[in-house]
């Protein structure tokens, strides 16, 4: 008894829809070239031409050192090694942020010019956040791939029962596609903002790699607090049942299921909790870090500036990593999982596998484990 | 798919000439929230989606979007809604027929304030033509065209009734009087179930000096025709009450306490038979509303037990007498206690709109009753539930013999208990 | 011609004029149906009923309000956002400076910031909504996916071009909001001009019988 309207006339205005946004996409792209901002080899020659070819950073750390000697040509120094470090950065952090409130005035207290951490924090972000982010995420990508070639689709063992159990109310489910929805528009704004230079750049040129990241910088920047607050949503409608149990001791005893034999769970388990945590304390400090780089006048210690930065970017690689495992677990990773985002319910048959505690919770029936094969033949099987 | 049989064409044709600005408006302003069904006790209590009322609508928006539409010609080149099949309108016979009430409680949530139930009302008389509609309403029909009663009410069984309330009451009950002011119309239900309402309006009419009388042309004001949603038949109902109340010079029509008898005659009655009538239709509970305020039915001692109303949504939400009848029970009753939905939001008793006569929809109007019963357990003892619709009294009984609940309380009819309530000194004759 | 000049220049007069033409058409076209009079005796007035109508229907009522907060919610913070975005964002009020001389004070950068949140935040929880809920999904056709969708997009690529530095991506969303005008009047979208006349009907009938539901 079901009454759409025909499947032809979308298909039709789809095509007729793409058509117009791949012309549309084609000019712009043209129109880069055309854009109200100057070309850049114009801002190289107005700017940096009487300095010569040197980079500011280089400049000021030749300031920094008195001006003596020659400065690498690129300020490639290794972080360990960079002239101007301090004996201890956790220390001199901490003097950072719980030195008194300096007048900007300098009428009173004690003016400086230079901030010891700057140089620190800016060889952090150039050695070791730049460089290897992106390869993290490469890893984690190519782990999943491999897990999924070697272990295959985890199949529902018993196959469908095509009985289903109430496992998520309208509600989480909304709560949890709308954190989705938002977060999937940070993460990928937030990379190309991050990785746009070094990965962008030698694929579609500075033009539209400018064009793009002014837009994503835009995007991110007003997606940011709908991003808090479907967080927030989530972390409240989802803290009943997150809360490490007993159960979970004896899950990561049996590696998850995955290794050694059957790993009995509550609503969550392990797994799960830990990805609830992780997007809890990740996600505040995402929250807290990116509100302050989008006000940045709610301090003016510079060394909360250069934490947030540096948090948010490790911050924002570690949760898109579990995202991506969550994503793959939660579809084509594991048969039936998806239901209970989808429709809410799940397959009797996908509770008694992964959620035995749980399922005897809600159905008062007892889950026997006797007939079940050791996990790591299952898993042979099926590779 | 592109062949429509006969039926579909006919049921096609009349749906078409059925759409009229209004109903174009709403069809259109349609934005798919789905917030009505959070106001529709079939929804409420199956949790079934299909229960949505806009859901229901469907056929009749396909007609829309194929006929009527503005810019059809534009939309159409990418592909319009296929012509609706005879198979698809008889999907949907359950959903246009079992599963509205017509009660309009919708229309309250919705944001586009859309009269969904209205627009049931014009669907049915595509369906109707067709002749696709249950049976239990082809049965009422054919009743009313043997003997003008859905419940087969006949003169002869009228006056048998109206003979035992004069024995039971003392008092004369007039029956075809040239140049009385009154024409009392009764519902069959009243006739053949509570038939004291004929004492009760005597005790009252005469206490309060009224002319009036019952017709046995025009005693039965149920109008079967607008249940099923056929004009025609509505129309002839119509008719045969004001030919009689014209012949016999009446001022005033009364529609007794039977939720879409009043709205049938009130307010579709004059564009029914295409012209306002020489006399004024008023519910009875505003003819006692009047009288009491007109000081000619005094009230006498309350009934004391602790009471509830339920508002039939023809009469209250639909029919306009929100006032009306609480003013009355203010006087009626002194332990009156309002349930949590009153007035405008109340909920249908689950049976109105044809759907008490369709015994295949039982289940689903008990399942809905259901609801009412919780609202009235909600205000703990009630030891009667006033119900001023005869159809509504019906489904009470119904849903609670088939609850198992039916010593829990009295129901009973709003006028009874204005006449139960009179003043008992008479004054003295005129 | 840049795809800009295009997209601001014969693109959007022929945008427009579609829009325009084509939404009179369907308000006309409704009205033209027509209806008979009503010859029942008024108790009410019908004039007030239409107001009172479209007043009343901006909310739902109070004993309903526990069940559709959601949509109440995501309903008004769209609506507002979108609004405050589309009369008071400074390029807007520019633009239309350029077409007609009249210009209004803007909303201040962070009160665009704000109304966009609301606006978007409202958007995404109705269309996550709309095809998660069952009522939803099962009465939801493509006209109501393709309307958000396309809502969405104009307002995201119009919040992307925020930074005012770069003619395509103000070419992007004069595009998108050019797609987004000549789409408009065939579609659900314009509830936006029907829900008066629907209300209004509603209003008016009940208005002439003494209530206002």
């Amino acid at each position: 008894m079901t009454m759409t309207s025909s499947q032809p006339f979308f298909i039709r205005l789809l095509a007729v829809l793409s058509m117009l946004l791949g012309l549309a996409l084609g000019t712009t792209m043209a129109d880069a070239q055309s854009s109200v901002r100057p070309p850049d080899n114009a801002v190289n020659q107005g700017l940096t031409a009487p300095l010569g070819s040197q980079s500011d950073a280089d400049i000021w750390r030749q300031l920094k050192q008195g001006g003596i000697g020659t400065p690498s040509a690129s300020g490639d120094i290794p972080l360990p090694m960079a002239p101007g470090r301090p004996d201890n950065v956790a220390e001199t952090f901490w003097k950072e942020i719980t030195a008194p409130a300096r007048d900007a005035s300098a009428t009173s207290g004690t003016p400086r010019v230079m901030q010891v951490l700057g140089e620190e924090w800016r060889l952090l972000r150039r050695d070791y956040i730049l460089p290897y982010a992106g390869w993290v995420l490469v890893a984690v990508l190519a782990l999943i791939a491999l897990f999924g070639i070697v272990r295959g689709r985890i199949k529902i063992r018993d196959g469908r029962s095509g009985k289903y159990i109430f496992r998520f109310s309208m509600a989480h489910r909304i709560a949890h596609w709308f954190l989705a929805a938002s977060f999937i528009l940070m993460a990928i704004s937030g990379l190309v903002i991050l990785l746009g230079r070094p990965v962008l750049v030698p694929l579609i040129g500075k033009d539209a790699n400018a064009v793009l990241t002014s837009a994503m910088l835009q995007g991110h920047n007003l997606f940011g607090p709908v991003f808090i607050l479907s967080l927030l949503i989530v972390i409240f409608k989802f803290m009943k049942g997150n809360f490490f149990q007993w159960a979970d001791a004896k899950w990561i005893a049996k590696g998850g299921g995955l290794l050694w034999g059957h790993a009995s769970s509550h609503h969550y388990n392990f797994g799960e909790k830990t990805w609830y945590w992780v997007v809890v304390i990740v996600g505040l400090i995402m929250s807290a870090t990116g509100m302050l780089l989008l006000f940045p006048w709610i301090t003016d210690v510079l060394a909360w500036h250069q934490l947030s930065t540096v948090l948010h970017a490790g911050g924002a690689i570690l949760m898109i990593a579990f995202a991506l495992g969550h994503a793959y677990v939660g579809s084509i990773g594991m048969e039936g999982s998806l239901d209970s985002m989808l429709r809410g319910e799940v397959d009797e048959n996908w509770a008694k596998e992964h959620h035995d505690l749980w399922y005897e919770e809600v159905t008062g029936k007892k889950v026997t484990h006797e007939d079940e094969p050791e996990a790591a033949e299952t898993a042979e099987g099926s590779a | 798919m592109s062949e429509t049989s006969n039926t579909a064409q006919i049921a096609v044709d009349t749906l078409v000439n059925q759409i009229d600005s209004d109903i174009a408006s709403y069809l259109e302003a349609c934005v798919h929230c789905g917030e009505c069904a959070e106001a529709c006790h079939f929804y409420e209590t199956t949790k079934d989606p299909k229960y949505t009322p806009t859901y229901k609508l469907m056929p009749l928006v396909k007609v829309y979007k194929q006929h009527k539409s503005p810019l059809r010609w534009v939309t159409q080149i990418f592909g319009g809604p296929e012509p609706i099949t005879e198979e698809e309108l008889r999907d949907w016979e359950e959903l246009v027929y079992d599963s509205c009430n017509m009660c309009g409680r919708c229309t309250l949530v919705c944001p586009m304030g859309i009269d969904i139930a209205g627009t049931i009302r014009k669907m049915r008389e595509g369906y109707a033509a067709a002749e696709i509609y249950p049976d239990g309403l082809k049965q009422a029909r054919k009743n009313v065209e043997r003997t003008s009663s859905p419940m087969g009410v006949t003169e002869k069984a009228l006056l048998v009734q109206v003979g035992k309330q004069e024995k039971e009451t003392g008092l004369k009950i007039p029956v075809d009087v040239e140049g009385a002011d009154y024409l009392a119309l009764l519902s069959s239900h009243e006739i053949m179930a509570s038939p004291e309402i004929m004492g009760a309006y005597a005790k009252i009419f005469e206490r309060a000096g009224v002319s009036w009388t019952l017709s046995t042309k025009a005693y039965e004001a149920t109008n079967v025709g607008v249940q099923i949603g056929s004009g025609p038949l509505a129309k002839q109902l119509v008719q045969r009450v004001v030919d009689e109340a014209e012949r016999l010079g009446v001022k005033y029509v009364i529609s007794p306490e039977c939720g879409h008898a009043y709205g049938a005659i009130r307010w579709a009655g004059p564009n029914m038979i295409g012209r306002t009538f020489d006399f004024e239709v008023m519910h009875i509970l505003e003819v006692l509303d009047q009288l009491r305020a007109e000081g000619r039915i005094p009230k006498g001692e309350r009934d004391s037990r602790k009471m509830t109303m339920h508002d039939p949504c023809q009469i209250v939400r639909r029919g306009g007498l929100l006032n009306e009848p609480r003013r009355l029970l203010d006087e009626s009753c002194s332990n009156f206690t309002e349930m949590k939905d009153h007035g405008i939001t109340n909920y249908c008793c689950g049976g109105g709109g044809g759907v008490s006569a369709n015994p295949r929809a039982e289940e689903l109007m008990v399942g809905a009753f259901g609801n009412k019963m919780k609202q009235i357990e909600e205000l703990g003892e009630i030891e009667a539930v006033v119900v001023p619709c005869a159809n509504c009294r019906g489904v009470f009984e119904d849903g609670l013999f088939e609850l198992d609940r039916e010593d829990e309380f009295e129901v009973i009819g709003l006028a009874q208990l204005v006449a139960d309530t009179l003043a008992d000194d008479p004054k003295p004759a005129e | 011609m840049t795809f800009l000049e295009f997209t601001e220049g014969p693109m959007f007069y022929l945008a427009v004029a579609i829009f325009v033409a084509a939404a009179l058409v369907r308000v006309i076209g409704i009205l033209r149906i027509g209806k008979k009079p009503d010859l029942a005796p008024a108790r009410g007035s019908a004039a007030m009923g239409f107001i009172k109508g479209n007043l009343r229907h901006f909310l739902p009522r109070a004993g309903f309000a526990q069940r559709t907060w959601m949509h109440v919610l995501g309903g008004w913070g769209f609506h507002l956002g979108l609004f405050a975005l589309f009369f008071f964002a400074a390029p807007h009020i520019l633009f239309i400076e350029k077409f007609t001389g009249l210009s209004w004070p803007a909303l201040p950068r962070w009160g665009f910031i704000i109304a966009a949140e609301i606006a978007f935040a409202g958007l995404i929880v109705l269309w996550v909504r709309r095809f998660s809920d069952p009522v939803m999904r099962l009465i939801s056709d493509w006209d109501d996916h393709i309307g958000s969708w396309l809502t969405f997009i104009a307002m995201l690529t119009g919040c992307l071009a925020l930074q005012e530095a770069h003619d395509g991506l103000r070419a992007i969303h004069m595009f998108s909001v050019n797609i987004w005008l000549i789409y408009f009047p065939f579609s659900r979208l314009m509830h936006a001009f029907t829900f008066v006349l629907s209300r209004g009907a509603t209003g008016a009938n009940y208005g002439r019988k003494g209530m206002n539901p």
